[in-house]
């Protein structure tokens, strides 16, 4: 078996006030994976997400990220595989300005200062930032933010990278960026999105959940070109299919 | 501006001038916390009729303001709501104090008067010392020298953390408050009933984002110690700028 991987089994979860969001939910993601998390406004993409980096817990089954069991004791280990982009990056950032956040991970691992700022520069370089190093996070406008916060993470050099909703607020050219980072990215992603188009240009699986289970799992090519499942989960065929 | 956004600039603002690239924001942070505690703890000692070496002594905050081009106008109007409380505390000691010591004209000049004023300009001076701590030296690096003196983390870690706090909270109101005030064009303030829900909302958004933040940072690697940018250790310059000051304040303290 290859050495990156996730392992979710029957995985139930339900907030105090929500139960059942989501309902024995059970997949492998393996190495040189890419996959599309699509559904419909609340149907538990986010969850998700939080679930595979112990932000919530479940309620029911479990979940391991590369062998280690996501649970309280060994969230410090699993965390520092995993790189996550919040759905709000604007709650993702919390240093003084734009270099100092995203030197944070890279300091907490205990890198030597030189090599922290080697990771510093590569993650701005890479989200095209440079311009904003010496900035306050608090003076950003929304899409920077975003930016910012996909930096913030590229500089952990995690095997897995997790994204909420990345393209909300990037305009065309860093939304193209951001493609080419995630395709450059080869090692396990999973990028929950209402963005089909971009899912269907960085994604080799689509796993579409509906109802707090697994609707539909596969390629891109058959779940994203299947207009009757998409419209009565409240989505729609990607822009290049229209027409 | 309404107030909440002023407020919110005004720390940003501050922050960006301790990131600024002057040689005072260049001093290792360690030797500028030790200099303002050794500068108050100098001034706060000095005897309370003893007016001449508490003016003396003034000599700290004017050179730090000159050479290290803080604007005065600006500190003043920043402390301007911590300065009248400094000048509370010594209001009362001419009515309990009234020792003739001298005559100016015709006014009878009391020790009370003299305690007074010292008692003033020592919490001013206090106050300056502080404000221009700050104002060159941004919270992340006070925090680190504060560690390098054995400070527990954890107390360090708290005031950091408040710190941000205050950014988080002030957002938030701000948001709230503009929210509110765009659906309610025609109202001056907020109406009595919805003051409720709406500190209610403020306190709930920002407990959520302080919990955001939490789990940024536990993502990120944190384990509950900090991790301060490593500052270059104290170079020759440092500690020359350090000895000269400590030379200056026992001059002042104890041979002028
Ligand atoms: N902190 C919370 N407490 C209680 N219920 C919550 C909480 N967060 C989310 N929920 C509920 O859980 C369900 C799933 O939310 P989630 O955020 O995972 O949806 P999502 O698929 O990411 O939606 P979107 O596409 O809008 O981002 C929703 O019904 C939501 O109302
Ligand atoms: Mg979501």
């Amino acid at each position: 078996m290859s050495h990156i991987h996730i392992d979710i089994e029957h995985v139930s979860f339900g907030y105090e006030t929500n139960q059942n969001v989501l309902n024995d939910i059970t997949f492998t993601a393996h190495e040189n994976e890419s996959i599309g998390i699509i559904g419909a406004n609340g149907m538990g993409k986010s969850t998700l997400l939080k679930l595979l980096v112990g932000l919530e817990l479940p309620t029911k089954g479990s979940i391991y990220v590369e062998e280690i069991p996501v649970i309280r004791e060994m969230l410090p280990k699993v965390r520092e595989k995993i790189g996550y982009v919040f759905q709000d990056s604007e709650s993702q950032l919390f240093m003084n300005t734009v270099k100092e956040d995203i030197a944070f991970a890279p300091r907490n691992y205990g890198l030597p200062e030189e090599e922290v700022q080697a990771h510093v520069q590569r993650a701005m370089e890479r989200t095209h930032i440079q311009h904003l190093k010496d900035k306050s996070i608090y003076k950003l406008s929304g899409g920077e933010k975003k930016q910012v916060a996909i930096a913030t993470i590229l500089a952990m050099t995690p095997d897995i990278i997790l994204m909420d909703e990345p393209t909300v607020g990037l305009d065309p050219q860093n939304r193209r960026n951001l493609i080419k980072i995630l395709n450059e990215f080869n090692h396990l992603k999973l990028i929950a999105s209402h963005d089909l188009d971009m899912v269907y240009d960085t994604c080799n699986r689509v796993i579409l959940i509906a109802d707090g289970q697994i609707a539909a799992d596969g390629i891109p090519q058959k779940i994203l070109t299947d207009k009757e499942l998409l419209e009565c989960n409240h989505l729609e065929l990607p822009l290049r299919f229209q027409a | 501006m309404s107030k909440l956004s002023g407020a919110y600039y005004e720390i940003h603002h501050m922050e960006q001038l301790a990131n600024e690239d002057q040689w005072v924001n260049r001093i290792h942070p360690l030797v500028k916390l030790v200099i303002t505690v050794l500068y108050i703890m100098t001034v706060v000692s000095v005897h309370k009729y003893n007016l001449a070496r508490i003016l003396i002594l003034g000599v700290y905050p004017i050179a730090m303001f000159i050479l290290g081009e803080i604007s005065f106008a600006d500190s003043i109007r920043r402390v301007r709501l911590i300065l009248p409380l400094v000048c509370i505390v010594g209001i009362f000691n001419p009515f309990f104090d009234r020792q003739v010591i001298a005559h100016i004209g015709n006014i009878a000049i009391t020790t009370g008067m003299i305690s007074m004023v010292t008692l003033i300009l020592k919490g001013v001076y206090t106050v300056f010392a502080t404000y221009i701590l700050v104002a060159t030296t941004t919270i992340e690096k006070i925090c680190y020298a504060m560690r390098l003196v054995h400070i527990p983390g954890i107390l360090v870690t708290q005031i950091l953390l408040t710190y941000r706090y205050i950014s988080v909270l002030l957002k938030e109101a701000n948001t709230i408050m503009q929210a509110y005030l765009l659906r309610a064009p025609h109202q001056k303030g907020v109406q009595m009933k919805v003051w409720g829900s709406l500190v209610g909302q403020l306190l709930l958004r920002s407990i959520d984002r302080a919990d955001n933040v939490y789990a940024s940072m536990t993502l990120r690697g944190y384990h509950g110690e900090f991790c301060y940018a490593r500052q270059k250790k104290c170079s020759g310059k440092d500690y020359a700028y350090l000895l000269l000051w400590v030379a200056v304040f026992g001059i002042l303290r104890y041979i002028i």
